[in-house]
């Protein structure tokens, strides 16, 4: 049935230039696909989990055969994808030899609909701005993939939701153009916090140790550059609403050896409405009060084309200057800084005399080649797929709270991460990682102590087993869930402007006691 | 020290100092060097001296350490045992505690065994470094004590945090006169503390088992999970979609009358973006009963024989272990609730 369905749909798009033709061909097409459905699948139907994640890695690495999932096992044998082999001008004729006998052996009900629902996000991608450019095309497919996911009432699964996110943010793309995308569509509005988002923001800190992972692996790089500090200030680029720094506070008074801890002030960049800002600040300084952690809270305004300027910085002599950057916004008011605006802030480092960038960010998956806009998205459509897998496997009774957290936090990532995409695509930028863009700057690598690596395992193993705690040279972890990688965490430090870059700076692990007599065992 | 094993030691201890040298040297006919742990440090620090155990020679030792008697012979075996001893430093920073903790009980069982075929004069330094090499596991694993110590204020921190933010938002739209969330303000402290349990107890067995410890955390984490359900906010704003529920009558788990701490008003509303119609309707219609928005987050415990087929199916999977799900119940109030399962059996 795929085979024949697939077969009409690679017509329209081999005569993309007469329209008419295309429509009737879809509108053929769609129908043809409609009496496919998970029975003709006989006994395979309910076996297979949705790990709608191993099938698009299958599809994205159509040789690699994973062993630990049915689904994978079986999508090897059906070479459907080969997608792998030039993704830029897939399309949907190239890619899709399913041999009627495979498909006997293979699909499972989620399987089934999952590859149906990804198939057309690609196609629907491709139309948009691949090769053969269709907006028209491009719309038809949504419209029968929002059929599609409209179907599954209740909430569907995990796939249905999956690709309803992704189809609304191709929409969005068809709609309005990539610049309403740009700013990724945030469920958090300036000055307005919905209880919504804060629920949703909750659940997944409970549910995944995503947030976590970050802050904590920043906040511990923070605490060993400035031991002995007796003033610290902390330049934030994306405050959020200062969760970070709740328990950088409490690390700070807790310190074993009893010092007092060191006067904290946080200096964040608004942009904008700042009257959300002042709350955080208001929040911190209660929280801080409460520790006895002495504080002071300050904003800082980007320039008005988002670009930060040292010089906005106040900066009192004696004080360690600590950048942090952390660009996975899950609460923030704000637009995902544009590539100007993270520079800026990053390269104010070496100007503001830190001792320490952190930084967070989600890593691309390394890719040799440029990718076009089509590559990009099922880079995305990866990467949520595992965030996807990663909530369900934790907490697969848990529809309802992950279906909120999908809808508030992830589904705007989503259509941001795509927007991104197209607009990246288009202007043929290379994407790398803004680590590797510091690395190539002259940044120094910090290492990222036992105490720190240890630290995000123990966080991790509270968590489900497939997050795994990753080291990436010597100063970044990285939290990956299963095969991908989803959040990376790196410690800097910025080149005072004449000196040659020092690669490793010593770090003493904070609350490590030594027992006694064991002064054998040091090195 | 180590008792000589000659049965009669009316003399002096089996030890004769020599003044000049300070070395200890057993009465035994053939005389061994103890290595106290005087001699130890000295040796260490000359091996530190020389840049390492795999950089210093015997020779470099001797010359060093300046002690009289002290022969290369000596050096030699004790710098291979002291070389030896090493590597579980090494190997600490590669594996995981457990693994190291089981190479060290390997290497612990091995060296017991070359006791064990060591004439009794070596035996002391052999037992010797093997209650270092427990030394070093012990360190280890009060490194790690250390960093569960500090990770877990820390995670408890930032739930105090977001504790506030949440109270914050809550009193606001308490104070914009909307409907509140009546469930999230009664569970008051209980909520949102959200420290995660310790690790699962097989891994805290490693670290001398304080399984009490554990229990606790467990605890304090289901309290804390415990707020997050159904915060239900009813707000009526259209953008959002809340996951209140309006208390129906007909509630098959729920008593209306009943004070129970998920209650909410009357008159919240089950929100749904339906006036987003440009927009994929993932959220789940209201499905009129309010059980069934729970359920998928923190579950009810369900009254017997109100459950549909499929739901009971799923409960009595949950019942079958508390450690193996990620369902607890709590004493009082009859619900369930959440607990990230490490591993769950489905």
């Amino acid at each position: 049935m795929m085979q024949v369905a697939m077969e009409e749909a690679r017509a329209p798009s081999g005569c993309s230039s007469t329209t008419t033709t295309i429509d009737d061909h879809i509108m053929y097409a769609w129908t043809d696909w409609e009496p496919v459905v998970a029975d003709d699948w006989g006994p395979f139907s309910a076996a297979l989990t949705d790990d709608f994640h191993d099938l698009i890695d299958s599809m994205i690495h159509a040789d690699h055969i994973f062993d630990d999932s049915p689904a994978g096992d079986l999508f090897s044998l059906t070479q459907t994808p080969s997608y792998d082999s030039s993704p830029r001008s897939m399309t949907i004729g190239d890619s899709v030899p399913v041999e009627a006998d495979v498909n006997a052996a293979c699909y499972g009900g989620g399987g089934d609909k999952g590859l149906r629902l990804v198939h057309l996000l690609v196609a629907a991608a491709e139309a948009l701005a691949g090769p053969h450019k269709s907006p028209e095309l491009a719309r038809v497919i949504l419209v029968r993939l929002k059929e599609l996911v409209a179907q599954a009432a209740g909430g569907g699964t995990s796939i249905e939701r999956l690709a309803a996110h992704f189809t609304d943010a191709l929409q969005g793309l068809l709609d309005t153009g990539a610049h309403a995308h740009l700013g990724g569509r945030s469920s958090v509005r300036d000055g307005h916090r919905s209880a919504d988002a804060l629920t949703a923001f909750q659940l997944l800190q409970d549910m995944s140790p995503y947030i976590k992972f970050g802050h904590f692996t920043a906040n511990q790089a923070i605490l060993e550059e400035t031991l002995g500090d007796r003033r610290v200030h902390i330049v934030d680029y994306d405050i959020a609403e200062g969760v970070q720094w709740a328990s950088l506070m409490q690390a700070l008074v807790s310190r074993p050896g009893g010092q007092p801890p060191p006067h904290l002030r946080i200096t964040t960049v608004s942009r904008g409405g700042s009257r959300a800002m002042q709350e955080t600040g208001r929040r911190l300084a209660a929280f801080a009060a409460s520790l006895g952690q002495p504080f002071s809270f300050s904003q800082c305004r980007l320039d008005a084309d988002e670009r930060f300027r040292p010089a906005s910085v106040k900066v009192v002599k004696g004080e360690t200057v600590v950048m942090n950057c952390v660009l996975h916004p899950t609460m923030s008011a704000i637009r995902r800084g544009s590539a100007a605006s993270v520079t800026s802030f990053l390269s104010g480092a070496a100007v503001l005399g830190a001792k320490v960038v952190t930084l967070v960010e989600e890593p691309e998956e390394e890719e040799e080649e440029e990718r076009g806009f089509v590559g990009r998205f099922m880079g995305e459509l990866h990467r949520y797929s595992a965030v996807w897998d990663s909530l369900e496997a934790g907490f697969p009774m848990q529809e309802r709270a992950r279906g909120l957290v999908e809808k508030v936090i992830l589904g705007p990532r989503i259509a941001g991460a795509v927007g991104r995409a197209y607009q990246e695509a288009k202007e043929g930028e290379r994407e790398g990682g803004w680590g590797e863009w510091m690395a190539a700057m002259g940044f120094g690598r910090v290492r990222i102590s036992c105490f720190n690596h240890s630290q995000a395992k123990l966080l991790l193993g509270l968590f489900n087993d497939g997050y795994k705690v990753e080291e990436d040279g010597c100063n970044k972890l990285v939290l990956a869930w299963k095969t991908r990688r989803l959040l990376s965490a790196s410690v800097w430090k910025p080149l005072p402007p004449a000196t040659p870059p020092c690669p490793t700076s010593p770090i003493v692990p904070v609350g490590i006691l030594a027992l006694e007599g064991s002064d054998f065992f040091q090195d | 020290m180590f008792p000589s094993k000659k049965p009669t030691n009316i003399n002096p201890p089996p030890m004769c100092v020599q003044a000049d040298s300070g070395l200890v040297l057993t009465t035994d006919p053939k005389p061994r060097l103890r290595w106290t742990v005087e001699l130890h440090d000295r040796f260490v620090d000359a091996v530190n001296q020389l840049g390492g155990p795999d950089k210093a020679t015997p020779k470099t030792i001797m010359r060093v350490m300046g002690v009289k008697g002290l022969t290369l012979y000596h050096l030699k075996s004790h710098l291979q045992k002291f070389r030896l001893g090493k590597q579980p430093h090494k190997e600490f920073n590669d594996h995981s505690l457990k693994d190291a903790a089981a190479l060290e009980l390997q290497r612990n069982a091995a060296s017991s065994s070359r006791i064990m075929g060591r004439t009794m004069n070596d035996r002391s330094v052999q037992v010797t470094e093997a209650i270092r090499m427990q030394l070093e596991v012990q360190r280890r694993l009060h490194e790690q004590l250390e960093v569960q110590k500090h990770l877990q204020i820390r995670i408890e921190a930032q739930g105090k945090y977001m504790q506030s933010i949440l109270e914050k938002a809550y009193q606001t739209l308490a104070a914009e006169g909307m409907p509140s969330g009546v469930g999230y303000k009664e569970l008051g402290d209980q909520a949102l503390d959200a420290s995660m349990g310790f690790p699962s107890p097989h891994d805290l067995q490693l670290y001398g088992g304080s399984d009490h410890q554990v229990m606790d955390l467990q605890q304090q984490m289901n309290q804390s999970l415990d707020g997050f359900l159904l915060t239900n906010n009813s707000n009526n704003d259209n953008d959002n979609a809340c996951l209140g529920k309006k208390m129906r009558p007909h509630h098959p788990y729920m008593n209306p009358n009943e004070k129970h701490p998920f209650l909410w008003d009357d008159d919240l509303q089950v929100q749904e973006e339906a006036s987003k119609s440009d927009q994929i309707q993932v959220a789940p219609p209201d499905r009129g009963e309010g059980i069934d928005d729970i359920d998928d987050v923190y579950e009810a415990k369900p009254a017997a024989g109100m459950l549909s087929a499929d739901q009971s199916a799923g409960l009595e999977k949950k019942f079958e272990g508390p450690s193996s799900h990620g369902w607890h119940q709590t004493d009082d109030d009859r619900t369930w609730q959440l607990r990230p399962s490490k591993k769950l059996v489905l």
